[in-house]
């Protein structure tokens, strides 16, 4: 044994040894160097001048990031997708193909994950990927990841991206937040969606609730909503988009984009067309507005948007105080502004309504923003199931009147109800009033109630 | 004049290693194994004897030392930055993975063979006189390597990280009076925030390992000082065995009695100290076991380091250290729980708060400092002390079996659950 000390010590040096050669040689071949080593030969390939060519082919091989603090991510990606902003690489193979239609969202500036999802420190596919274990935000099956506009361009409409409008609208229409919370406001029967787009990151999953919520999230109190296929994918992208995260100053201005559509939205609230016209539909006291955007530069519009009196002092066109977005919006619009168009806007313009129809018209929105129409319908029908509640769905609201004094109703609104129970032994039923007191003021909540007399006082005129 | 061999000589100030002098001075003319006897036990280097335990266990915090130091160049104990240091290791630093493998692996190594070490020196009977209160400073560095991996469990800040750490705090807050304050002292707040992430990374990299080298330096000092490692049971002759020789002040026990003193030879100040020094004497007959530390107990020691350091490499070569989503204090994991060698404690909090979280393990803590001082049974070998054996081997078992119940067969609100149940996709 004691002579054979020095050769097992010797023995275990050499094993450590390999042992540390293997580190070294595990640490040595990462996947994105071959990637790289392939796209410097790729490149190469073009390349006429020898001395050149072999610059290219002996180019170091770097991992290459985009820091994106505004955004609060490192994006690796172009580490191995080398060719992303290469035109000449547009046949290459993944991982070197060019992306088209990127501008103006460039790397550099926005980096790749925050629309395609995936892990953007790392750098071998798989955890790139995101497809591993304890990483919430894998690549986004290609017919979703325009999805991720949304995390912008919250507000009004993105140009490709007709779901997201239609998701939002959705939402907002069929009384999704009197269950569910978004951004402070809404019921608290169903999760908070504040987040959705980043706890539940997974299109499939959430395509397939909105068909049937039953399917994917058994016993779920959701109703069924009957959506249709595109419905459920237009909620699906809005979903996807809800993520919540913090972002830089530049990154929160865009949350709507200028396009012609919000100008013409801008069009209307400002109620341009009492003083302009296009094409001479509408108002003469100010100048026509078709071509304006083709006599002046779009600089020049913006000044006088800015400040009407800079350029024509003594002009009786008031200062709007619009934001810059807004501005270039309304000059979007005015660019395409046609003679239909104000023509469309001055029959659209509604007559002013009285003060006791106001009232009830703002008690009529206040029911549809705050999601009542999500279980009561938005006919007031009710009739969503409600299983072991008595009846055995949610009540329709056309005979509040009858059974209730409007003192009763605001009660039941502040403070929520849980409906009587069908059968003891059973479970409670799984929608109920949640109480609304903390969201709504009494204000809106009387209003809400104004409304719905409103609409037993129409019967009666029967 | 040979300029390279002066040189060579005014460092290493000694004979050739192939004369007995220079064998001994080869110890006691080195700072760094000048705490070896020139000559030690041939028999106290047998591994069935001590298994090595406590020299893995130094060089576990060896390993530990060295690559927590890298790791330190790489690493900002701040949310939500500490987490991505982690991935820059995975992702994009030389060596990075393989760096954090060794310190997470070679961490849990530590736990579990201090822990061992202590299993072996109890069953040996190592802790009696006079070694009393090595095995005390020993319980308090198993309670600091606890305490080192507790605090270095927090600092990936990963969702594992996070809710281990809350989970084991609030196991802490249970202790009446004292308990809620503790926790808030060590956390800086009262959740598991950026304050608590600073403190115990102060904790894990100054602190508590300057602790443990000084507490070691002692340890080791006192090992020495006692008369080197304990002698193997199986050398114990009997129960009148003159094993221990003892001076002034000691009852008159059966192996002072015994001794027939001046045939011994003792290894101390002789011409300063009057009377016997209190440590383990070796009888002439033994004498003949002495061998010189170099090369039989260097070389031992030098395989038990290579040894412990392969292991350490190969596991980390193909076994990654976990690291979860980042911390994230509005996703409770279900079950939340702790680092798995306070699971037992888990274990019995679950059970009842106050008495398994603070009065069960305070006492146990208490039992094992007062161990050498209630045992009082002179006699090591294990025929005598059938009880005390019996005793200590339920305390481990139990403990064991409280941690693997904790670790793998509790699931969603603490419920029993099959290990395999998540394999067969219960869920």
């Amino acid at each position: 044994m004691e002579r054979r000390l020095p050769q097992f010590f010797f023995a275990l040096s050499l094993v450590a040894l390999v042992l540390m050669l293997g580190a070294v040689w595990q640490a040595a071949a990462p996947s994105w160097k071959t990637y790289q080593e392939e796209f410097h030969r790729l490149e190469s390939v073009g390349e006429p001048n020898a001395a050149a060519k072999s610059d290219v082919l002996n180019a170091a091989l770097v991992i290459r990031q985009d820091l994106l603090p505004g955004l609060q991510r490192v994006d690796r990606c172009t580490t191995c997708h080398l060719g992303v902003e290469d035109p000449t690489m547009k046949n290459a193979p993944q991982p070197f193909s060019f992306h088209a239609n990127l501008a103006p969202h460039i790397p550099a500036k926005f980096g790749c994950t925050v629309c395609h999802g995936g892990q953007g420190l790392a750098t071998d596919q798989q955890n790139a990927h995101g497809r591993v274990a304890f990483w919430q935000e894998p690549l986004l099956p290609r017919e979703y990841i325009r999805a991720s506009c949304g995390r912008c361009h919250k507000e009004g409409e993105v140009p490709g991206v007709p779901e997201l409008t239609d998701g939002r609208r959705l939402f907002e229409s069929q009384g999704c937040r009197g269950c569910h919370k978004l951004n402070g406001v809404g019921g608290t029967v169903g999760p908070d969606l504040t987040e959705e787009g980043a706890v539940h990151r997974a299109p499939g999953w959430l395509e397939r609730h909105f068909l049937d919520p039953n399917t994917v999230s058994r016993n779920s109190p959701m109703p069924n909503f009957h959506f249709t296929k595109e419905q459920a994918r237009a909620l699906t992208f809005y979903m996807l988009s809800l993520t919540n995260e913090q972002m830089g100053t530049y990154y929160s201005s865009v949350r709507l984009i200028p396009s012609a559509g919000y100008g013409r939205q801008l069009f209307v609230e400002k109620n341009c067309i009492a003083c302009h016209n296009i094409g001479g539909v509408g108002a003469k006291n100010g100048p026509d507005l078709l071509g304006v955007a083709k006599q002046h530069s779009p600089g020049w519009l913006d000044e006088q948007l800015v400040n009407p009196q800079l350029i024509y002092p003594g002009s009786s066109m008031p200062d709007y105080d619009l934001e810059t977005n807004s501005r270039k919006a309304l000059i979007a619009f005015m660019a395409s502004a046609t003679a239909e168009d104000a023509q469309t806007i001055l029959a659209q313009r509604s007559k002013p309504l009285t003060a006791e129809d106001a009232a009830i018209e703002a008690g009529k929105q206040s029911f549809s923003r705050f999601g009542c129409v999500g279980c009561h319908g938005l006919e007031l029908q009710g009739g969503v199931p409600n299983p072991n509640s008595q009846g055995g769905e949610v009540p329709s609201l056309l005979h509040a009147s009858d059974d209730y004094t409007k003192e009763e109703v605001v009660k039941i609104i502040q403070n929520g109800k849980v409906p009587p129970v069908d059968n003891p032994s059973k479970p409670a039923a799984p929608l109920y009033m949640p109480p609304w007191k903390s969201v709504l003021t009494d204000e809106d909540i009387h209003r809400i109630a104004d409304y719905l007399w409103s609409l037993q006082k129409k019967k009666d005129a029967w | 004049m040979n300029p390279i061999r002066d040189a060579w000589q005014s460092i290493f100030r000694r004979d050739p290693l192939s004369t007995d002098k220079g064998k001994s001075e080869f110890v006691f003319l080195n700072v760094w194994l000048h705490i070896h006897p020139a000559k030690v036990k041939k028999d106290n280097l047998k591994v069935k004897h001590t298994f090595y335990l406590g020299f893995i266990t130094f060089f576990l915090f060896l390993i530990l030392v060295t690559s927590g130091v890298a790791l330190m160049f790489y690493y900002r104990p701040h949310p939500p930055q500490a987490y991505q240091d982690m991935k820059d290791l995975q992702f994009v630093v030389y060596l990075g993975s393989f760096l954090r493998n060794m310190h997470r692996w070679s961490a849990h190594g530590m736990v579990i063979c201090v822990f061992l070490h202590m299993c072996r020196v109890f069953y040996t009977g190592s802790y009696k006189r006079p070694r009393q209160f090595n095995w005390v400073i020993g319980v308090v560095l198993f309670l600091l390597t606890l305490g080192l991996s507790f605090t270095g469990y927090l600092l990936p800040w990963d969702q594992l990280a996070f809710w281990a750490i809350t989970v084991g705090t609030n196991i802490g807050s249970y202790a009446p009076l004292v308990g809620a304050r503790v926790r808030e002292l060590l956390l800086g707040g009262h959740t598991v925030a950026e304050s608590a992430l600073l403190r115990f990374y102060v904790l894990h990299v100054a602190v508590l390992p300057a602790l443990v080298t000084l507490l070691t330096m002692v340890h080791f000092w006192r090992v020495r000082k006692d008369g080197g490692l304990s002698r193997p049971v199986w050398k114990l002759k009997d129960r009148q065995s003159p094993e221990l020789v003892a001076i002034g002040g000691a009852e008159s026990n059966a192996p002072l009695a015994a001794a027939t003193a001046s045939q011994d030879k003792t290894y101390g100040l002789m011409e300063v100290v009057t009377g016997k020094p209190i440590f383990e004497t070796v009888g002439m007959d033994e004498e003949e076991d002495a061998v010189f530390s170099y090369p039989y107990a260097f070389f031992r020691e030098g395989i038990a380091l290579l040894a412990t350091v392969t292991t350490v490499m190969a596991v980390s070569l193909f076994w990654q250290a976990p690291l979860e989503e980042m911390a994230n204090p509005a996703k409770t994991p279900n079950p939340a729980k702790a680092p798995w060698y306070f699971l037992g404690l888990q274990e019995l909090v679950s059970h009842s708060a106050l008495l398994g979280g603070v009065i069960v393990p305070a006492l146990a803590v208490l039992a094992l400092i007062a161990i050498p001082y209630v045992d009082l049974n002179p006699s090591r070998r294990p025929a005598d002390r059938k009880w005390a054996i019996r005793a200590f081997t339920v305390f481990v078992v139990v403990n064991i079996v409280l941690i693997v119940v904790g670790t793998f067969f509790r699931g969603p609100g603490w419920t029993l659950v099959a290990p395999w149940a998540h394999l067969a996709g219960a869920e």
